[in-house]
């Protein structure tokens, strides 16, 4: 009754959204494509949203530092995004595409159960628990369900949130970057994105753009870092209590600029240039005569149009001791470029002063560059309490396990 | 023989756009015909309002059966044959129609030559080939659009833009953010040229 209620729901929203005809002064050319030369033909590839049938988990062919292995942990859940862990270990999944979340449990023998906990919703990709309730981010919707892991099969129905959080909604985005990545901070706020309504545009800066934090209860918006594209990845520093995000580049700037890039916030409100700069790099179209070097500096530069999402601190033991309080991120690999690039995770090594050392690969192989395919598309990577690490591959349905053996 | 060369074209394009399953499009054709009392017989529609599906990239298929499934996309008369329709059903039909040759419908009303000048000055800041190709014929998630019912190029356009439809990303919706009713006729008529 409650999937059939959140089905109505989304259904009468798509009805009553005001159409995206009323945005407010279209551009001249469509949002996404500004800046795009003429003769491309450079696209977002296909999503995969059946299932894929175990045999056909790519997961022989992921290679990672000795030591380390991958196994399935779970599978048959297409479009499989964001991660969230549950009090007693259920594992819920966001989505974009085929508007479901997931709730995935171990059984005794060691297999996962995975039910389809909602669905009809519009891309929720951003999931975050607190205590014992779970805030499910789709477009235009704030929903929590709580007491949610005593209900997985019969949830009640959840609190809206929406008005409260009063985010801006699809059609003021243009349709453009709305969807959402939420993470719950050592201060017990709630941290997300409100990227930009565009490819590239002039826009409002307080308005989008930027990672921003409230209360549980949707209450006491305040920014945390302007000038940033879109994050769909953040985490606190598990030690300092800082925040920090992966950021999404521009398109349409050709094959090597700008590069997708790691954050790190110091203070609120700290601004980290977009569309003007990146780093020290200047928008060719959009610098507006400013200097680079008075926005925020990234921490690492993750490579041009990697799509950098998911980032974990990792705070368990099974690791070896390096990899403590260092930062898996996983790309989730390029489509505005004429050759592959990310499709992988990769570690960002951290010295003591929380400087940036390297950016180093940890789980390659899905991309694969001699035919220019790819066989998954990572997109979170999240410590399990025994200190392995899972990782979802969207493209294949899969969330792999990471474990490491001396 | 002829089907089995077909079936391994049918793999081979699979294999090469990523798609990681051999859908079987001789059982597709066998689970077809309740489409093609609306689709055509050849998958060709000669129905008002309903779209042709011949040659359509199957990903394309696959990926707006998935969403009527959800309830994500509104299209009242599929929702009886979209409902709790399995996986594989639906790539195995994917696979039968993207192997049927694409065509119009059998009765086509005469170009207007205002229309299509109309809609040239449209196609090229609208960027519509980078996504749907030169020729129109789509690929991957991105349907063929030459030669399609003008009616229903016009509805679904217009359903882009008031934002009662999406892809499994926006793309189109950003596409079409703006137009007038008279750009997107233009748009309709000029594709159903094609």
């Amino acid at each position: 009754m409650t999937i059939r209620r959140l089905f109505l729901g989304a259904a009468a929203m798509l009805i009553a959204g005001p159409a995206l005809a009323q945005a407010p002064a279209p551009a001249p050319v469509p949002g996404w494509a500004i800046g795009r030369p003429e003769g491309s033909t450079l696209a977002p590839h296909a999503p995969r949203l059946t299932v894929t049938p175990l045999d056909q988990v790519p997961v022989s062919a992921i290679r990672l530092p000795p030591g380390f292995q991958a196994e399935v942990y779970a599978h048959g859940i297409p479009g499989v995004r964001a991660i969230a862990e549950g009090p007693n270990g259920t594992l819920f999944a966001g989505t974009r595409g085929i508007g479901r979340v997931y709730a995935i449990t171990r059984n005794a023998d060691g297999t996962t159960r995975t039910r389809i906990f909602a669905q009809g919703l519009t891309q929720p990709s951003g999931l975050v628990m607190i205590g014992n309730s779970l805030y499910i981010f789709a477009v235009n919707r704030v929903l929590r369900y709580d007491n949610v892991e005593a209900n997985l099969d019969s949830p009640p129905a959840p609190v809206d949130l929406t008005a409260a959080y009063g985010l801006p909604t699809e059609q003021e985005h243009g349709a453009n970057h709305h969807w959402k990545f939420v993470t719950l901070g050592p201060d017990g706020r709630v941290y997300t994105n409100v990227g930009v309504n565009c490819n590239v545009c002039d826009f409002d800066r307080d308005k989008f753009a930027l990672l921003v934090s409230f209360r549980p209860d949707g209450s006491d918006r305040r920014i945390e870092a302007r000038g940033v594209r879109n994050s769909v990845g953040m985490a606190h520093h598990p030690v300092t209590g800082e925040l920090w995000a992966t950021n999404h580049g521009r398109d349409w700037v050709g094959d090597n600029n700008p590069e997708d890039s790691l954050l790190r916030v110091r203070r609120a409100g700290e601004d980290f240039g977009f569309p003007f700069c990146l780093g020290n790099w200047a928008d060719p179209e959009y610098n507006r005569g400013r200097a680079c070097s008075e926005f925020s500096q990234p921490a690492a530069l993750l490579g041009p149009h990697t799509a950098v999402l998911g980032m974990r601190f990792y705070t368990g033991t099974m690791f070896p001791a390096q990899y403590r309080n260092q930062i898996f991120i996983a790309r989730r690999g390029s489509w505005n470029r004429s050759r592959l690039s990310g499709y992988d995770v990769v570690v960002a090594k951290l010295d003591a002063q929380g400087n940036v050392t390297g950016v180093e690969e940890f789980l390659t192989g899905l991309r694969d560059d001699a035919n220019q395919r790819f066989l998954d598309r990572p997109v979170e990577v999240h410590v399990l309490r025994d200190g392995s690490m899972l990782v979802s591959g969207e493209q294949m349905g899969a969330i792999y396990r990471i474990t490491y053996r001396q | 023989m002829i089907l089995r060369r077909f079936l391994a074209a049918a793999f081979l394009a699979a294999a090469t756009c990523g798609a990681a399953v051999a859908q079987d499009a001789r059982r597709g054709a066998e689970l077809a015909a309740p489409c093609m009392q609306c689709h055509g017989a050849n998958g060709r529609s000669q129905m008002e309002t309903i779209p042709s599906l011949a040659g359509q990239p199957a990903d394309f298929i696959t990926i707006q059966m998935i969403l009527l499934r959800e309830g994500l996309r509104q299209a009242p008369a599929m929702a009886p044959f979209a409902a709790n329709l399995p996986d594989r059903d639906i790539e195995d039909l994917a696979a039968f129609f993207a192997a049927l040759p694409p065509g119009p419908p059998d009765e086509r009303r005469p170009r207007d030559p205002a229309l299509i000048t109309a809609a040239e000055a449209l196609v090229g800041p609208r960027h519509c080939a980078t996504c749907h190709v030169a020729d129109y014929g789509g690929r991957n998630q991105i349907p063929r659009i030459a030669a399609q019912r003008e009616e229903y190029l016009a509805a679904a356009m217009t359903q882009y833009r008031d934002g009662t439809r999406a892809g499994p990303d926006t793309q189109m919706n950003g596409a079409v953010v703006g137009l007038s009713d008279a750009d997107i006729a233009a748009l309709a008529h000029f594709l159903a040229q094609k």
